[in-house]
């Protein structure tokens, strides 16, 4: 099938339902009709520029159509915060839907007497290929954001590739958890839908939930997420009741870890497609893992893979602005063309599929009077995040004694909150001396690396916890990386008994009244082994006459263990 | 504070891995996004699985009625009670 030019869409486009609000349909007309309303209402001059941020995909859409009929380049920020504000101010004429006061907005146009009724719709042009449509932002290596035009040719080309790859489809609604201010999610849950003619749903949702509930109104669905989705899909919802409406998958933003793949095909029964591109060159490669293989990514029809010397991914298109585009990812080949991705080479990184400058974060850091020398660094530990292992100034120095670690860290992480959105935010602080350099003049970065090292797990997981008088019953769930199970025994781990003889001890005395010194056992019983990651309810009671503290270590399989603490 | 109430407190912070935070620190009707706690939508994501995990809790879909039951220690506290009720 032919798709629709991007240039020429709002004649060319047939009539008819074009998208889906939370409660109802959006028509070709509803579309035409607030293009209209917004070329009457934006200020706008041929050959400007202006900055578009609304959560509604449909009322996004209308704004830079309305723009490209003005004669604009619609600015597609991908967050509203301040700082990128501030930043846009130097490019933009105007800004135009969420933003702060201060700039062109739905209310302002309100206040100005222009109201939302319907409009006449006017002859639609249809603009030049070459017309510079969009201007996206990515990190830049040097710590400043940095400005990628897209043409209509260029959209229109990577839209047109991805037909080739996956043709069909088009009677699948579109549901999406991903954002239409970034790139990504403009292309495959907007631009490409609009111009084969497929439906899409104008929200974007949050929760697993919501995309269940969406897909039980269609009779076929396509779901574009990202890892950070599917990677904490709730598997407990009744996904079998859509997977046979789900058509297929889509994922990109950064690769998604095999098992989440797998285990997001067996729930809806679909392929999950990722993607793997960045702002720059747009969709240059996919792939699909299987139970033996991540398969490896492979060209999207039309692009031309090779590498540099030094592995860097290099990649030809129809689509790029310039005939090549040099990757900032080390790549390597395997068979049929096909290649694994390696490390980035530069301190550009990526965390929950946001990109990021390591340096930009440093510099923005090191505005505050209380931060002397910042670094920023990726650590994983439940999950992947940027950390941060700062000296501080005379001042800070004083402020970290008086109003300790948190405080601090709150009064620090404030005017980031401005510059950086909120999942890329330092979880982790550590505050040294003196940077640990070594005898090179060199900062490791092992170094700093293992100053976010995980402390050791002793403990069990707690589960729920209650008190009544002189018992007490805790339901916990044991870590698989408890300390304890490491070595007890290689292979074939289980809990020791002098862990859950301590553990009894330890709770005993946080949760009950008692005081004495531990004097001996009685009747200790080990009775079955509890394995990694079981639920053990332990049972304490604790008897003051006798100064002795009983322990029962239960599950549904019965009783583990048991016996008597004596104190004295 | 209520044993309900500690019990979410020490959920969050081992599920979210939260550190240079205990407990007390944190209060039972502070909004626990952006302000307050300060956690993200990926943090918002954890919780919502930590408690099918442990309360068997299912979200409602609606994306506005989760917000406000994530709003605070409170809120959530209130949420499992009444799940457990009916």
């Amino acid at each position: 099938m032919n798709l629709l030019p991007l240039t020429g869409w709002l004649n060319a486009a047939p009539r008819g339902v074009i998208a889906y609000a939370a409660d109802s349909s959006v028509s070709k007309s509803d579309l035409e009709s607030r293009v209209a309303f917004w070329m009457r209402a934006l200020p706008a001059e041929e050959g400007q520029r202006w900055a578009v941020y609304h959560k509604d995909s449909v009322e996004f859409l209308s704004i830079i159509f309305a723009l490209w009929q003005l004669g604009c380049t619609a600015c597609v920020p991908g967050d509203n915060r301040p700082a990128t504000c501030e930043r846009l101010r130097q490019r933009v004429q105007g800004f135009v839907g969420d933003f702060p006061v201060n700039l062109v907005s739905n209310d302002d146009l309100s206040e100005l007497g222009i109201d939302a009724g319907f409009d006449a719709v006017p002859e639609w042009r249809v603009l030049n290929a070459d017309f510079p449509a969009l201007e996206i932002y990515t990190s830049g290596s040097t710590g400043e954001p940095k400005a990628i035009g897209k043409t209509f040719a260029q959209l229109d080309s990577e839209l047109a590739a991805l037909e080739v790859l996956w043709p069909g489809e088009h009677d699948a609604v579109v549901i999406s958890t991903a954002t239409h201010q970034h790139f990504y999610g403009l292309m495959f849950r907007l631009l490409w839908p609009l111009v084969r003619g497929q439906h899409f749903e104008t929200e974007q949702w949050q929760y697993t939930e919501d995309v269940y509930s969406r897909a039980l109104r269609y009779s076929a669905f396509t779901l574009v997420s990202t890892p950070s989705h599917l990677g904490r899909i709730n598997t407990s919802v009744a996904w079998a009741e859509v997977a046979d409406r789900c058509i297929s998958v889509l994922s990109s933003a950064a690769p998604l870890q095999r098992k989440d793949s797998l285990s997001v095909a067996r729930l809806l029964k679909a392929p999950v497609r990722e993607i793997y591109g960045s702002s720059e060159t747009g969709a240059i490669a996919w792939r699909v893992q299987s139970d033996c293989s991540d398969g490896g990514w492979q060209a999207i029809p039309g692009v031309m893979l090779s590498q540099t010397d030094d592995s860097l991914l290099i990649v030809a298109a129809k689509q790029l602005a310039e005939p090549f585009f040099e990757m900032s990812d080390r790549i390597n080949f395997i068979a049929d063309g096909r290649f694994h991705l390696l490390e980035r080479v530069d301190r550009v990184v990526k965390v929950e599929g946001k990109r990021v400058s390591l340096t930009e974060v440093e510099q923005v850091v090191q505005q505050s009077p209380l931060i002397e020398i910042a670094k920023a660094l990726v650590i994983t530990r439940k999950r992947t995040e940027i950390a941060l292992v700062a000296e501080l100034t005379e001042a800070g120095r004083q402020e970290l004694a008086q109003l300790g670690k948190r405080k601090l860290l709150l009064q620090l992480r404030q005017p980031l909150q401005d510059f950086f959105e909120l999942v890329l935010l330092p979880r982790r602080w550590r505050f040294v001396d003196q940077m640990p350099y070594n005898p090179q003049g060199k900062l490791p970065m092992d170094s700093l690396q293992a100053m976010f090292e995980q402390e050791e797990v002793k403990w069990p997981e707690l589960v729920s916890q209650t008190v009544e008088g002189q018992v007490a019953e805790l339901v916990s769930r044991m870590p698989a990386d408890l300390i304890y199970f490491d070595g007890h025994f290689a292979g074939n781990p289980i809990l020791p008994g002098i862990a859950q003889i301590h553990w009894a001890e330890y709770y005993g005395r946080q949760l009950l009244s008692l005081k004495g010194r531990f004097d001996r056992l009685e009747v200790v019983k080990f009775q079955q082994v509890i394995f990694p990651e079981s639920v053990i309810s332990l049972t304490l009671n604790y008897n003051p006459e006798s100064d002795k503290l009983s322990f029962r270590y239960h599950s549904d399989k019965g009783v583990h263990s048991s016996g008597r603490i004596c104190f004295r | 504070m209520s044993n309900l109430q500690l019990e979410i407190k020490q959920m969050i912070i081992e599920t979210l891995d939260l550190e240079d935070i205990s407990p007390d620190e944190i209060i039972d009707d502070e909004p626990l996004f952006v302000d307050g706690l300060g956690l993200d939508s990926i943090d918002a994501l954890e919780i919502g699985l930590a408690l099918q995990k442990r309360y068997g809790i299912k979200l409602k879909a609606d994306s506005e009625d989760t917000r406000e039951h994530f709003s605070s220690i409170n809120a959530l506290a209130t949420l499992i009670e009444s799940q457990r009720a009916s």
